[in-house]
């Protein structure tokens, strides 16, 4: 069980199987709408997530590798590619300063 | 966990651990070959383009094809297999062991080199583990130089004289399997495995992992590879994403066009696979359609000439040897059409979501 605070957040990592198809796709929709909270978003595979994020967005099928991957790391997985409420969720934490929990 | 599939209702917990650890290893498989497609479709496209038989044949530029397949692809699949290991220490030894596998085989030595690859550069880990630590100061950079050097040396060796020889009669072997599946027509019948592992996100190791390789050295003997078309074809989930669009849930209705344009012109596949986790049993549209789509590249003599990644149609259509357009049309539009068909009709062509919302409407009225 961790936690982070959507303050703290700097360096969101969308994951995905190779870190090259979908995780592009989510990493170029959140980035917009990140932006204007001065958080970074990038892609990577669920399996190579880099040392510094502090948030890993990916499908809940590879949800298990990611937190194996990354124990410690907040994972918030989401079902749907599109609308999935898992990325209102992140976007209203960063803006208001709400906890994220997994 | 919420995503049920007909499997793991009993044993989510067992079930989601082995997932886990086989969709880890078809990462591995991937994960060599993915980064180096641009590779792959770099000679693809010199083939179809300079062979004898291409669209303008060349002799002068046809001279590429043989060491494109031969060194240079075998060599970037070891070279990025070593660096998954070990980083730049390992690439460099998994690309020198990677040539010991290819010299002298007359396969290409896509197999040979996903082995070799992150095996040397294992080895190298374990004896810098061992070695690292007891060398004297200022002798580093010889020390880090010579075992790269001396054991990338060896692991050419022992790839030439041991690893290569058994590796090509197992490509032969696995080719020969490909080819006696298309003998025997058995070969739509690989859809059942093929497409609920794509759903469970298994669709690159499967691709990458095994068709990739495969297809490649099938081009190299005969011009096309079907094997390119069975994971790739974007038409069983096209044909479920528009009896989403027309049938499904009303949330769903509304995402699917959108989702559509991503699959099927950019050709991110994983973007329909939610609409099945989320009902399952649309995974029998998917096979339904994969296995129509297989017959119909079988039965019209379809193939590519390198793998179109990602399995967008434009993709296709780029990698389509001259004159094997129509084919490949044919078989995406069967694999959508069925899915499709086959799709509505699981959703009852769309009956119980309209009763649910007219339900829905009558209380609202209230």
């Amino acid at each position: 069980m961790s936690s982070i605070n959507g303050s703290d957040i700097k360096k969101v990592v969308v994951a995905c199987d190779a870190g090259m198809g979908s995780s592009v796709l989510l990493t170029s929709q959140m980035s917009k709408t990140l932006k204007p909270y001065n958080v970074t978003v990038e892609h990577s595979s669920v399996d190579r997530i880099p040392a510094d994020a502090d948030l890993v967005l990916c499908h809940s099928g590879l949800a298990s590798r990611a937190r194996a991957n990354k124990p410690g790391t907040v994972v918030v997985p989401f079902q749907m590619f599109m609308g999935d409420p898992a990325f209102a969720r992140v976007e209203q934490a960063i803006k208001a300063g709400e906890t994220l929990a997994d | 966990m919420t995503t049920p599939t007909p499997t793991d209702s009993q044993k989510p917990g067992r079930f989601e651990a082995s997932r886990a650890a086989v969709q880890k290893f078809g990462g591995y498989l991937s994960g060599m070959v993915m980064p180096n497609i641009g590779a792959f479709i770099a000679w693809g496209l010199i083939t179809a383009l300079f062979i004898p038989d291409g669209w303008f044949p060349n002799e002068t530029l046809a001279a590429l094809v043989d060491p494109m397949i031969g060194y240079l692809l075998p060599l970037l699949i070891g070279y990025t297999g070593g660096r998954l290991v070990y980083d730049q220490r390992g690439a460099v030894v998994g690309a020198i062991a990677t040539m010991g596998v290819v010299v002298g085989a007359d396969v290409p030595m896509f197999l040979g080199a996903m082995i070799i690859g992150p095996l040397a550069a294992f080895l190298l880990k374990m004896v810098d583990k061992v070695l690292q630590p007891r060398i004297h100061a200022g002798f580093e950079m010889l020390y880090n130089n010579f075992s790269s050097g001396i054991l990338g040396g060896a692991m050419a060796i022992v790839g030439l004289l041991g690893i290569g020889p058994v590796v090509q009669t197992i490509t032969e072997v696995l080719g020969a399997g490909v080819q006696a599946l298309i003998d025997l027509s058995l070969l739509p019948l690989v859809s059942i495995i093929v497409e609920p592992a794509k759903v469970l996100f298994l669709n690159n190791a499967i691709n990458h992992g095994v068709f990739t390789p495969l297809g490649t050295a099938r081009v190299d003997e005969t011009g096309q590879a079907i094997e390119f078309l069975i994971e790739t074809n974007p038409g069983p989930g096209l044909g479920i994403l528009l009896a989403v669009m027309f049938f499904g849930p009303k949330i769903s209705r509304a995402t699917a066009p959108g989702a559509i344009v991503i699959q099927f012109l950019g050709g991110i596949h994983e973007i329909y696979f939610p609409y099945i986790l989320a009902q399952p049993k649309l995974i029998l549209a998917a096979i339904a359609g994969g296995v129509a789509g297989v017959t119909t590249f079988m039965v019209l003599d379809a193939g590519l000439v390198g793998p179109p990644s990602p399995g967008s149609i434009i993709a296709l259509m780029a990698v389509s040897p001259r004159g094997g357009h129509l084919p490949v049309l044919a078989g995406v539009f069967a694999a959508t059409a069925v899915s499709f068909i086959v799709a509505s009709f699981l959703l009852g062509f769309g009956r119980s979501e309209r009763a649910k919302e007219k339900a829905q409407h009558t209380q609202e009225a209230k």
